[in-house]
């Protein structure tokens, strides 16, 4: 008989904290008050909040430690399971996991969500990771079961079209219009393919989807299969990701097993088949055509656009390309209706939006807010304000391919729409947040560099073009640059930008554009004279 | 097909749905400058030179990528383009190795002359390149590295039109490089040197050893003929100069083979070493001694008169000297067959084309080695495999086509290739002279499903049908009269006739054992005709004249009929 279950956040952060040693003392301990059979011990998902991690949770109180060490582990079970009291020092307030409350949070103003709101994180660092139970428990496979009982496929569609879902990434296409372009095709065999080829630097939000909680993603593939008349679907995961895609094998098992995947799911008649697809490394396979290419064994390069994946996709086939954290909105939005999530976020980009807080801030880690809150609000209220002896400089968004972001864009809410009237990008959702001792000219060097690194070789723009770039950038750094480099170097930027081939290649210059809007007088400043 | 309106510089075009800019826009005579494309591979859209303005898109369009469609407004020629295309220009040249006066291609390369077009006339970027290798482990080409603007060209022929997946990309960004197969040298790879990508590189990466500094295109003339290296019978564009083979090239809107060569047609004929037979030769004392024409004719006329004869042809000439042939042995009361077997009639089915090999989608490959003796065939036959078409062979022996086939049975179990066509809806049967009868049987339930392609042994097999000749095998008679042309002969080969004459362009075990040696004309030396496999009549072109002494076999058969006559 089990009477509780101890859950230690297994994510990399919290293993690289030291969560395997927590969870070994744990069970040592278990063994030696003879508690081992009626309690398990597991692994579950991260928290996102990177300082307060490994965490312990502990069911069925759903009390959750954290950070723990090893040595209070053992302290823990002595304490709250041998003895039956809380070790109130080492407790997280609760809110901010289950009811999506932080506790620091000052109240909310008038007219404006503050709090951390979470949909999509909900189950996260909450649910055991492996359990299609405990999936299950909290609200799991409802969705996909009241759809194929209750709605046609055109209503499934519909619903995700009102909800105004939008590409999570970074490109922000609505979803809804996504599918429909799918399902309008005439082929008998479509595909939904979901890319976890996460690979822009600094985000981490799909990953903690996938570790924390694996079977939304699937719900959502088997939820779009459904709207758009495909029945098979392929996760393409980045190749580094050894634990999501260990997680989601085991999850798409489960699923099988319960008949909420396979064929004839729940008796309905509709068949949805997923596999997995393992990346090698590459950031160009992130993108759509790319991605495709490189499923099919080919080498990633991405395709002549048009004709797009939804018309020629997977195997020549039209093919849904979507992003894990769209797919994972889907399920709460059938359940709860395009109604429900238009009050989340703003008109123009409902919904909430999962970022990933790094930088010379209190605390990093991924939040999920509503859409259309500000970088002033980012920075002082979830991050916990800027480092101390730190101003705020500038903010990187959406990993390499995003912008540089300065001060006098702090209130500028944060949504597709909103950013794209600045000549920003809200990107995949990272936020890279730079104090005043940033140098601009060394982050569009070290950014450019990765460009240099991850363009495909395609078309010469990027490939020529950012070596290019970093030359000219090196020069700068190094001191030996004049006017007239800067000036090329402006140029090539610029070129580059208008000619590549991909969004790779005309993402590459922008760290040297936007850098150059906003600080240009620090790259002026390593002229030599 | 629905026609398109467009404007492309304020002209109204008009062009068929499913062309792109680029072609519509030369259909009016508007060139827009091209690096990475090329007519006869896919499109790629990587070098950015064709970047055009199209009126409501937000980006510069690539126009050898972007379908025409109605109402469309393009500019192809404006101050953005054309400062794109000299920027793509300028980091072609700072990427690596292009001093221009050092490259055999100077003069005739792309790249240099949109250089000239753009206005280069300096390097405006720092050339940080690392020397790379040249791979010259090929014997009929070099891969220059640094010369390469990694277009991919060379990986698009060797993909799409020779199907032999050899060259590919590997690396990336800056590091990107043109391999073969898992980066090994050129030489230890799996290339057929079927040369189209020597033919489709723009500049001068891609070296052929034997042309290279041998003339630029100004300087060489051009001669289109045909090849005569085996049956199938591809368009070959000759580069002469100085009375000199300088190099040979597909002819890309030919048919059957579309400008795809093989390795026999491209560069084996042009380092032959064989010794050449230029004179008319006499046994005499036991050796053979250079005579006069009419004494060699003479005293073949001679023999002939009143004795028994055999005419054996080898099938390496003109449709007109196997006529006159199979004449001359008639008229003498003699037999005439063909040296070569030939591939037994099925007694079902219809007959394909090469080209049908293309679009099949079943392909059953019998007693035949396309790879090794008809090349296009087997390259043809690998095309169609890359298209999803099944490949079965059926035989007793190893056989190339066994990497790409699907299903590759011994001839005892024929049955079960025709099991698996039975639902197929285009079979094409491509069989030789090893197909074995109970092969011919068991495939028989196909019946007039199956396409067949027979391969002729024979260069001019077809030609020799047409004068009906069949194959014999040398009998003892007074006189062999053997038409050899350039064909090889096996040392083993015994010709038991009292006389023999012989009729070739080169020394071989026949020739010492012959009587009397008639020296006939190169592949391009000859005119006349030859018929394909596809049973086209196609035209030989003299591209260089013979050596003096060297008579064409039609004519010396005419003068020999005419003095028979005497």
């Amino acid at each position: 008989m089990i009477r509780a279950t101890i859950l230690v956040s297994g994510d990399p952060q919290s293993l690289s904290r030291g969560a395997e040693e927590v969870k070994l003392a744990i069970e040592a301990e278990l063994s030696f008050y003879g508690l081992a059979n009626e309690i398990e011990v597991g692994f579950g998902g991260g928290v996102t909040r990177v300082d307060v991690l490994p965490t312990v949770s502990i069911y069925p109180e759903g009390v959750i430690y954290g950070p723990v060490k090893p040595a209070d582990g053992a302290f823990i079970v002595e304490e709250h399971l041998y003895k039956g009291r809380v070790v109130e020092h080492l407790l997280l307030p609760t809110d901010a996991l289950v009811s999506g409350q932080l506790a620091s949070l000052p109240a909310g103003k008038e007219g404006k969500q503050y709090a951390e709101k979470r949909v999509l994180l909900r189950r996260v660092g909450v649910v055991d990771p492996y359990s299609i139970e405990d999936y299950v428990a909290h609200d799991g496979y409802f969705a996909l079961g009241q759809a194929l009982t209750t709605m046609t496929p055109t209503e499934v569609m519909n619903v995700v079209r009102e909800s105004g879902l939008q590409g999570r990434g970074g490109a922000g296409f609505p979803t809804g219009l996504k599918w429909s372009f799918v399902a309008s095709r005439a082929e008998e065999t479509k595909y939904i393919v979901c890319n976890a080829d996460e690979s822009e630097p600094g985000t981490f939000k799909d990953r903690m989807i996938l570790e924390g909680d694996p079977h939304a993603v699937l719900e959502g593939m088997a939820l779009a299969g459904y709207a758009v008349g495909a029945h098979e679907g392929w996760i393409y995961i980045r190749g580094e990701y050894v634990l999501s895609k260990e997680r989601l094998e085991q999850a798409i098992r489960q699923a099988e097993e319960l008949g909420v995947l396979g064929d004839d799911i729940m008796g309905s008649g509709f068949s949805f088949h997923i596999h997995v697809h393992a990346g090698a490394g590459a950031y160009i396979c992130g993108e759509e055509t790319a991605l495709l290419e490189s499923m099919e064994g080919k080498r990633g390069t991405p395709r002549i656009r048009p004709p797009y994946p939804t018309v020629n996709g997977y195997r020549g086939l039209p093919t849904v390309v979507n992003n894990v954290e769209t797919l994972a909105n889907v399920p709460p939005i059938v359940l709860n209706g395009a109604a429900w999530y238009r009050t989340l976020g703003t008109k123009r980009s409902p919904g909430t939006k999962l970022y990933s807080v790094m930088g010379d801030v209190n605390i990093t880690g991924l939040i999920e807010v509503p859409m259309g809150i500000t970088l002033r609000e980012v920075v002082d209220i979830y991050a916990g304000g800027m480092k101390a002896g730190k101003t705020f400089k500038c903010a990187q968004t959406g990993g390499a391919s995003g912008s540089i972001i300065p001060a006098a864009l702090l209130d500028i809410p944060m949504d597709f729409a909103s950013m794209a009237e600045q000549g920003a990008s809200l990107g995949s959702g990272a936020l890279l947040i730079c104090g005043d001792d940033t140098d601009i000219v060394d982050l569009a060097y070290t950014l450019v560099r990765f460009f240099k690194t991850e363009s495909c070789g395609k078309c010469v723009p990027c490939r020529v073009g950012t070596a290019q770039m970093l030359e000219a950038l090196d020069r700068l750094r190094q001191g030996y640059a004049r006017a007239a480099d800067l000036a090329r170097l402006e140029q090539i930027a610029g070129y580059a930008r208008e000619a590549s081939f991909c969004g790779l290649g005309q993402a590459a210059p922008v760290p040297i554009l936007s850098g150059l809007r906003f600080f240009r007088e620090e790259f002026e400043a390593r002229l030599r004279a | 097909m629905s026609e398109i309106h467009l404007k492309i510089n304020d002209r109204e075009v008009t062009t068929q749905s499913g062309q792109t800019v680029l072609e519509a826009a030369k259909s009016a005579g508007v060139e827009i400058p091209v690096l990475c494309h090329h007519p006869a591979l896919s499109n790629w859209g990587a070098c950015r030179m064709c970047v055009v303005e199209v009126e409501g898109m937000r980006t510069l369009q690539t126009a050898c990528t972007l379908p025409a469609t109605e109402g469309m407004v393009v500019k192809t020629h404006t101050e953005q383009t054309f400062d794109i295309r000299k920027f793509v220009l300028e980091l072609l040249f700072s990427e690596r190795n292009h001093y221009c006066m050092y490259c055999q291609m100077s003069g005739d390369c792309e790249l240099q002359d949109q250089a000239y077009g753009h206005g280069l006339d300096h390097w405006t970027y720092p050339r940080p390149y690392e020397k790379q290798e040249v791979d010259a482990t090929r014997k009929y080409f070099i891969m220059d590295h640094n010369r390469c603007i990694l277009c991919s060209r060379c990986v698009r022929a060797c993909t799409e039109i020779a199907a032999n997946h050899t060259l590919g990309l590997r690396n990336r960004g800056a590091q990107t490089m043109i391999s073969a197969d898992l980066n090994v040298p050129f030489g230890a790879s799996s290339c057929v040197e079927c040369g189209t990508c020597l033919q489709v590189c723009p500049t001068g990466a891609l070296i052929d050893a034997r042309s290279a500094y041998g003339g630029r295109e100004k300087d060489v003339t051009h001669t289109q003929t045909t090849c005569m290296q085996c049956s199938v019978g591809c368009d070959l564009d000759v580069v002469t100069r100085y009375n000199r083979l300088l190099r040979v090239d597909g002819v890309w809107d030919s048919a059957p083979n579309g400008g795809l060569l093989c390795v026999d047609g491209r560069f084996t004929p042009l380092y032959e070493t064989r010794k050449r037979v230029v004179k008319p030769l006499v046994r005499k004392d036991g050796k053979l001694t250079e005579s006069s024409w009419e004494e060699a004719l003479g005293l073949v006329a001679d023999t002939l008169k009143g004795s028994t004869c055999q005419g054996l042809a080898a099938c390496a000439t003109t449709n007109e000297a196997l006529a006159a042939f199979a004449g001359l042995m008639t008229q003498l009361g003699g037999q005439a067959g063909r040296l070569e077997p030939v591939a037994p009639a099925l007694g079902y089915g219809v007959p394909a084309t090469v080209a049908d090999v293309l679009d099949a989608d079943f392909i059953i490959v019998a007693g035949a080695q396309p790879l090794e003796y008809q090349r296009v065939v087997g390259y043809f036959i690998h095309r169609a495999a890359d298209k999803g078409a099944t490949v079965a062979v059926i035989g007793d022996s190893e056989n190339a086509l066994n990497k790409r086939a699907a299903l590759s049975v011994a001839s005892a179990q024929a049955g079960v290739v025709a099991q698996a066509a039975a639902d197929a809806e285009k079979i094409v049967l491509v069989y030789s002279v090893g197909i074995k009868p109970e092969v011919v049987a068991a495939l028989k339930p196909l019946g007039d499903k199956v396409s067949f392609l027979a391969l002729d042994p024979a260069r001019n097999g077809k030609g020799a049908e047409a004068a009906g000749l069949k194959p014999q095998s040398p009998t003892k008679t007074d006189v062999a009269y053997i038409l050899l042309g350039e064909q090889p002969v096996a040392d083993a080969l015994r010709v038991p006739a009292g006389f023999k004459v012989v009729q070739t362009a080169y020394h071989s075990a026949l020739t010492e054992q012959a009587d009397v040696v008639l020296p006939t004309p190169l592949w391009y030396e000859r005119s006349g005709h030859v018929t394909t496999l596809d049973g086209v009549d196609k035209s030989l072109q003299t591209v260089l004249p013979a050596p003096a002494d060297v008579r064409d076999e039609s004519v010396v058969l005419a003068q020999l009929t005419a003095l028979l006559r005497s």
